[in-house]
Parts: C-alpha cells; structure tokens; sequence
C-alpha cells in the first residue's frame, strides 16, 4: 500500500500540474479573447522537447536540472494529498519549508555553469522575491503550527477534517487572509512574474535551457504549480478526504490566481518587494499576536 | 590515557616544531602534522572515560586540576581534528611564506590551549589555558600586519574586558568558597542566593558572550576572521570562537545547574529568555549585514557570528531539544566554516590572495574541488536537508514551535532565508557565471588542499544524513545536565509531536534523481559546448564584461542598506575615539614638564588667595 501510494502520488500531481499548465493557457487566451491552444498542448511540447537537440555547458549544468525536479518530486511526497501521504513522519512542514529549497537552488547552480548575465539576474530576482515572500509565509505557517501545536502537516489536516476549515477557524482569519494575498508571489504568476520576465531578460533563468532541459524545466514549473497550491488547500481549506475533492479544491484556487494573472500587469522588484513587506506582513503579525493572546 | 600526557604532547610538540623549523622547513612541517595527529589518536582513545587528576599543588595554594567527561570530550575531539585539517592544509598554504615557524608554534600552542580549557577541572588552569589562548591568537590575527594590526588590537581589548568579567566571578567564587574546583564549586553553589547566582551567570556570560561574539560584543569578529590567515581563519571560526559556547555551557549547566539557572529573575525577564532573545537578535541583524558584504571572508565572518545566534539561542531556550541542538550545531557549524574558509583559501591560494567577490568568477570547470568544498558547504549553513546543519536547526525549530515561541522561531527561520541569499551570491560569485579572462589558466589546488576539503565535504553529508552519530553522544551530555533523554535513532529522533527521519529523506531523493536521471537519458545526449558560448536574444555576450557580481541583489540593497549599519561597532569606535581625546587632553595638562607643574602651583595658590581676599571664607 505504501510503495503504491509513492508511486501514485508523485504521478498524479505531475497530471495535475501538466492539466494546470495547459488549462491556464486556455483560460488566458479566452480572457484576451483568442481561441487559445488545445488543452493538452503542456504535453505535445513535452513529448516534442524531448526529441530536439540539446547543448550541454558541463557537470553541474545537467546535475543541476535533475537535482531540482527531484526535489519537487520528493517535496510532494511530504504533502497529503487528501487521504494519501507517503512520508507523513519523517519531520513534517519544516522539511517541507527546506525541500522548498532544493528546485530553485537546483535551478541556480544548472544556470550558473553557464555564462550567461540574463541567468544570473534571473536568479537574484528569484531570490529576492523568495525572501520578500518568505517573510509573511513564514509567520503564517508559524501560526498555524502554534495554534495547532504541532509540526507534522498531516496532522494540521486531520484537526482542520475533524474541526472546520482553519481559513473559516476565526482566530485564523487573518493568517489566511495574507497567505491569500502573496499566493501570486510564492506560485511566480503576475503581478510577481518578474523571475522569467520575457521581455526583460530573456527567461532568466530558463535562458540556455533547450531540448530535454527545457522538458525537465517545464514539468518542473508543473510541479511547482501543483506545490504551491496544493499547500494552502492544505493549509488554509482542510485539505480533504480524498484524491478527488482535494483536486477540486485546487482548482478553484487555480483559476482564482489566474484571474489576477489575466488582470494585472508586471511589478518591478523593489515594487514587488515593498508590497509583500508592508500590506501581508502586518497582516500575519496580527494574526500570529492574536493566537499568542488566545493561548495565554 | 592519561589527561596530563596529552597536554604535554600538545605544548612541547609546538615547542619542538618551533625548534625543527630552525633546521629544516619540511622536518617542521611533517612534524606538526605528526604531533595533531598524535593528539586526534589521544583524545579519542578518552572516549566514555571520566577522571579527574590533580597535576600540581602549589599555585597559590591552590590545586590545578584535569578531568574529563563527555562534554569535554565532544568539544576535544572536535578541535584536536579540525585542527589536524587546518595544519595539513596550511603545508601548502604556507609554502614560501615568511615567519613559518612562528605561525606552526601558535597554531600549535592554540591547539593545545583549546585542549587544555576544555580538560580543565579548575577555574584557575580554566583561566590560564583562556589566556595563552586569547594572546596566541592576538599574534596569528595580527600575523599579516597593516590592517591585521588593528584587527587584532580590537580583538584583544575586547578579550581583555572579557577575561576582567571571568576575574572578577572567579575572585567572587573564591571569597565565598574558598575553592575553585568546578565539580565542587557545582555542588556548594546550589544553596547560594538567586541574586548571587544571577550575579556569577551575568558575569561569566559576559565573557562567554565576547568570545563568542553575541550582539552587542560582537564587533571585534568581522575584521579578525578577514584579517587572519585563512588556514588560522578556519580554526578561529570553527572552534576556538566557540570556546565561548563551552563556556556558556559550563557556567550554565554544569556549575549553577540547569534547575537552577533556567529559573533566575523576574517573570519576563529571566536570565535565560535575554540570553535567547540576544541571540535571536545575533542571528537576524549580521545575517543580513553579510548580504552586503563584498569580500569572500567578511561575508561568511557575519555569518559566524550569526550563526553563533543560533547555539545560544539553543542552549539558552533550555529544553532538552534546545540544549541538543544548541551543542550540536556548535560541531556541525565548526565542520562547515572551517569547510568554507579552506575553500575560499584554496581559491585565494591560486588567484594571489583574491578574496573581492566582484573580481572572481566561473572558477568551477578550473577548481571543482574547491566549488564542492564550497557547495557543500553552504548547503550545511544554510540547512538544506540531508546536511548536517539541517538536523540542528531543525531541532532548535521545533522546540521552539512546540514551547510556543514562534517569535524567537521567527528570527530563527527569517535568518536561515537572509543566509540563502548571501550564500548564493558568495557561490556564484566565485564559481558560477563568467570565468574572467586573467584567470584562464587557473591550475586545480594541491592534493594537501584538497585533502581536508573532501574529507569535510564527507563528514557534512554523514551528519547529514545519520544524525543519529554525534546526537548520541549529544544526548549523553544532555542527560548529564539532568535533561530527560531524547528518543535517538541513527537517522534523527523519534517523538510523537513530529518526528526527524533523515534515512527517508536520503532515500527519497536518492529515487526521485535517479528517476529523473533516467527521463533524462530518454532523450537525444547533449552537445557539450562552452562556457561562454550563450543564449542572449540575438545580441552576443561579450566575454569578461557581463559577469553579473556587482550589487548582485541591488534593488534589494536599495531598500535595506540604510537601517543595516553596525551601529554598535561604530558606537564602541566612538567610544575609543573619545578615550583618545580625552587621554590627549589630560596628556596636554600632565606635559612632563616642570615648568608648567611649577606655573599650574602658583596658579593654584593664586586663585586660593584671590579666593580669601575678595569673600575672606577661612
């Protein structure tokens, strides 16, 4: 049951993400209003990545790819994905605050071999709005570990099935609120779309990328699409019983981010930076204080 | 094995290497690398032993004694063998440098002084041990003159101040009870007053806290780690820093007693809570103060000192949790900076003691050795999972979390995220990016470089990944501090309120890169092409014109450079400033010159004339 469920999981989330990527673009073209492509296009380019040729800048330019889709993959091991979690105990949201780490920093050190300016500013914009998001990330996860006193995520869950959804637990109201607002920033959708920034830097860190890598690059995005989300579900909407009902939760948030895609333009990074630091920030402060107050 | 062998191994082996420098640089050279190994042998063969010796009676009437036990022994170990690496790094290092012999003599003789303070049963051999250390320090630190000079002048004041605070406790100690023996000391203390215990504790952690460099007496850290030689570097950051630690641990829990001290003053404002909360501040503010920082060993000094937050924050949080991770971060931090100093002393070696992160560049395909020093070595400072700094921090995380903390679990984890980004800019500004053009023909380091850095690079990934090793011995210390026993296993710690498992980790990843690694042979193999042979929209890239290094995250610079200024380091240069014109002006009064003591005499009686004859008051 359990090698099962290891192999289901990672498997289903790729299928999620890829549907993500391929329904976002339709949903964009029909807000332009375009026809847009068919939805299984994410896959057609897969498939046809794979069979181009590739150029390779060396060791750690291949090691660094692999390294940070592994990591997406060992990262959606750690998350429920309703009733299934294959590594539920092997030390909860801060090895998933840590794995967090391993695709960029996979992505980064690939990149870096080559010698390309456009990569290097990708990876420092990258960084940065990491940390401009981090900073209410971090204080809203620390309040929902404390006012459910516990670090394991599958546990955070099964309190939320037993009780009601922590989004609608009211002294969680406002950590919600802020995880809300910077959930554009951690999944990199505009207005925070300024890692890739096509017109700026030419992709950034995507930039020497082409064949395979290009592949492996975008079943990455994929992937970090379905992290993103599928971590607040479980967070912030109970995450669910089952397989089913959780990917419809994750849809409903999906298309909600797109809207605010569709609708808004690029920010510029100290822009970016700035609103992430003022607006959520104070928000989640207040949150963490009020379930400080609650439990004295 | 006999405690009072080892230490005279230690200092007459310095001595003796000292002495076959005179006769050949090679005899000196495989002599110290003999004598470190000889004291690495010594002290493990100690290890699970307890005894105490007394090896001489007469000092003031007062006996010098040595002893050992497992905390003891976990810090010996970790000093005798990073010290072994640092030596046989430095062979190359200091090849053709002058004054070899007097820098074998003190990083010997400092060796030995780490051994001998932590071996010490007394506060009196405790006290001097300190001081042969804090000099021969003084002495490597200024070893490269010009600006080293002052370096090491700041750190020896500042070292001066601390060892007045250890005087002044231990002459307290001495007055009440007439002995300084610690293990005796420990149990007569327990019936003091809190005042008093709360009094010894300030005064004693105020020397720990220098050495150790917490905030706000951190400020003499920075430029003596840039200063210093590399190789010494290393050691000064590794262990001899965290001397400091050992003293917390000594004056906290192995003297006033964890039931004790965990206790001291009102409410709010216990001991032990400042002293987290002092180094919840010593992990936030210097870490992103080396974000700034440009120069290669300035920017990992910041993160020794906040780093140094972060095992003060452990042990002082006192929960077993805590104290475990404190201790073991203290090693695991020790593995990575000494890792990091030999890798930047590595690249310095070949590009002629080039350490300006802006003037370096793409030296991966030229020195892989050294950037897998180096990434390795960043991945254990910044926690990525399956090194060893992960398994700390993660330990002092949770205790945090669970204890109801989320504050001081805040500055922990916002100071892991500030340590990303000035760790990636040190990495990619010296192996990643554009290789410039006067350093085409790098050559790789020398098999005695390369050495220490693939063993530390090993022992990163076996803490990493089993844990479970140093922990046991961690947990023994810990249940000697009278700390309930934590649930070990070889791969992390078993508990009910979240548990640690390294080996699913390991294994995790393990599958998912082999896996990925398989999609990838799927498709067609990649041309190698060249480093510089780039993607840039149709424009070329000029080679050796757009390395991207300067300012690496600059509109963040532009949002936090204002409020980031050591502002206590700028204060205490005030200060000095001050004591200088103030000494000037009395310099101006007291001339040394007879005439002017004869005019300010009649001066005097003048004014007390003057004085009688317009209000007569006598």
């Amino acid at each position: 049951m359990h090698v099962v469920e290891i192999i289901v999981s990672p498997l289903l989330a790729l299928i999620i993400g890829i549907f993500f990527l391929g329904l976002s673009r339709k949903i964009m073209a029909r807000i332009h209003w375009r026809y847009g492509p068919p939805i299984t296009q994410p896959v057609i380019d897969v498939i046809r990545l794979f069979s181009q040729k590739a150029f390779s800048h060396g060791m750690m330019f291949n090691l660094g790819i692999i390294l940070s889709l592994a990591g997406s993959f060992v990262l959606i091991l750690f998350l429920p994905m309703g009733n299934i979690c294959p590594l539920s105990n092997s030390g909860g949201m801060l090895v998933i605050l840590y794995v967090m780490l391993l695709a960029p920093l996979g992505i980064a050190l690939s990149g870096g071999e080559a010698a390309n300016p456009n990569v290097s500013i990708g990876i420092s914009r990258k960084l940065i709005i990491a940390l401009g998001y981090e900073v209410p990330l971090l204080l809203v996860l620390l309040t929902i570990m404390t006012r459910y006193h516990t670090i394991s995520i599958v546990e955070i869950v099964r309190i939320q099935q037993n009780t009601t959804w922590a989004l609608l637990d009211l002294p969680l109201l406002l950590s919600g609120i802020a995880y809300i607002l910077i959930l554009p920033a951690i999944l990199g959708v505009r207005p925070f779309e300024i890692v890739q920034a096509p017109q700026e830097i030419s992709s950034g860190p995507m930039a020497e990328y082409g064949g395979p890598f290009l592949a492996l690059a975008t079943i990455q995005h994929a992937l970090s699409l379905f992290i993103g989300i599928a971590l607040f579900v479980n967070l912030f909407l109970g995450g669910a019983g089952n397989p089913f009902t959780f990917f419809l939760k994750m849809l409903v948030v999906f298309i909600l981010v797109l809207f605010i895609n569709a609708a808004l333009p690029r920010l510029r990074v100290e822009q970016a930076v700035k609103y992430l630091w003022r607006w959520p920030t104070l928000i989640s402060l207040a949150g963490m204080i009020i379930i400080l107050i609650i439990r004295r | 094995m006999s405690l009072d062998l080892l230490l005279i191994v230690a200092f007459s082996g310095a001595l003796l290497t000292y002495v076959f420098g005179k006769i050949s640089s090679k005899m000196r050279n495989a002599f110290g690398v003999v004598v470190s190994l000889a004291l690495v042998v010594m002290v493990a063969l100690l290890y699970g032993q307890t005894e105490e010796k007394i090896f001489y009676f007469g000092f003031l009437n007062l006996p010098l004694i040595l002893r050992t036990n497992m905390l003891a022994w976990f810090f010996a170990i970790s000093v005798s063998a990073l010290g072994l690496l640092c030596i046989v790094f430095s062979l190359s290092y200091m090849k053709g440098r002058e004054r070899g012999d007097f820098y074998y003599l003190m990083m010997l003789l400092i060796n030995g002084a780490m051994l001998g303070i932590v071996f010490s049963g007394d506060l009196v051999s405790f006290f001097i041990f300190w001081e042969v250390m804090s000099w021969s320090t003084f002495l490597l630190i200024s070893y490269n003159r010009g600006k080293a000079l002052f370096a090491g002048m700041k750190y020896i004041i500042m070292s001066i101040l601390g060892s007045v605070a250890m005087l002044i406790g231990m002459l307290s100690l001495y007055a009440t009870y007439d002995t300084l023996n610690i293990v005796t000391l420990s149990t007569l203390i327990s019936s003091a007053s809190s005042g008093y215990l709360l009094f010894l504790s300030i005064i004693f952690c105020i020397a720990f806290a220098i050495k150790n460099a917490v905030m706000p007496l951190h400020t003499w850290l920075p430029e003596a780690y840039a200063e210093a030689p590399s190789p010494f570097t290393a050691v000064l950051s590794g262990m001899l820093t965290r001397m400091g630690m050992y003293g917390f641990l000594l004056i906290m829990y192995v003297m006033v007693g964890a039931a004790r001290v965990l206790n001291l003053g009102p409410g709010l404002f216990k001991f032990n809570y400042i002293l987290a909360w002092l180094g919840a501040v010593t992990i936030v503010i210097p870490t992103f103060i080396a974000m700034l920082q440009n120069d290669a060993k300035m920017l990992l000094a910041w993160h020794g000192i906040g780093q140094g937050g972060y095992m003060v924050l452990g042990i002082a949080f006192g929960t077993s949790l805590g104290v475990a991770g404190g201790i073991f971060h203290t090693l695991n931090h020790a593995i990575y900076i000494v890792l990091l100093f030999l890798s930047v002393a590595a690249v310095q070696y070949r590009t002629h003691g080039e350490r300006d992160l802006n003037s370096l560049g793409g030296l991966i395909k030229k020195m892989p050795i050294a950037f897998i020093g180096g990434l390795l070595g960043i991945s254990g400072l910044i926690g990525v999972p399956l090194t060893n700094g992960f398994a700390s921090k993660w330990l002092i995380y949770k205790t945090l979390i669970l204890e109801g903390s989320p504050f001081l679990a805040f500055a922990a984890l916002i100071g892991t995220w500030g340590t990303i980004l000035s760790v990636f800019k040190f990495l990619h500004n010296m192996f990643l990016g554009q290789l410039p053009e006067k350093y085409q023909d790098v050559k790789k380091s020398p098999f005695s470089m390369q050495l220490p850095i693939i063993i530390l690079s090993f022992a990163i990934l076996l803490f990493g990944i089993l844990p479970g090793i140093p922990l046991k011995v961690i947990n023994a210390i810990g249940v000697s501090f009278g700390f309930e026993s934590l649930n070990v296993t070889f791969w992390g710690i078993a508990s009910d309120t979240g548990a640690l498992n390294t080996i699913n980790i390991f294994a995790a990843v393990l599958v998912g890169c082999l896996v990925v690694a398989l999609l990838f042979k799927i498709g067609p193999k990649a041309t190698p092409i060249a480093q510089d042979d780039n993607y840039a929209a149709g424009a070329p890239v000029p080679k050796d014109k757009y390395h991207y290094t300067v300012d690496f995250y600059n509109p963040l610079y532009r949002m936090i450079t204002p409020y980031l200024k050591d502002f206590i380091d700028a204060f205490y240069m005030k200060l000095a400033g001050w004591t200088q014109s103030l000494s000037n002006g009395v310099r101006r009064i007291y001339t040394g010159y007879v005439g002017h003591y004869v005019m300010y005499i009649v001066l005097f009686l003048a004014s007390l004339i003057f004085i009688q004859l317009k209000w007569s008051p006598w």
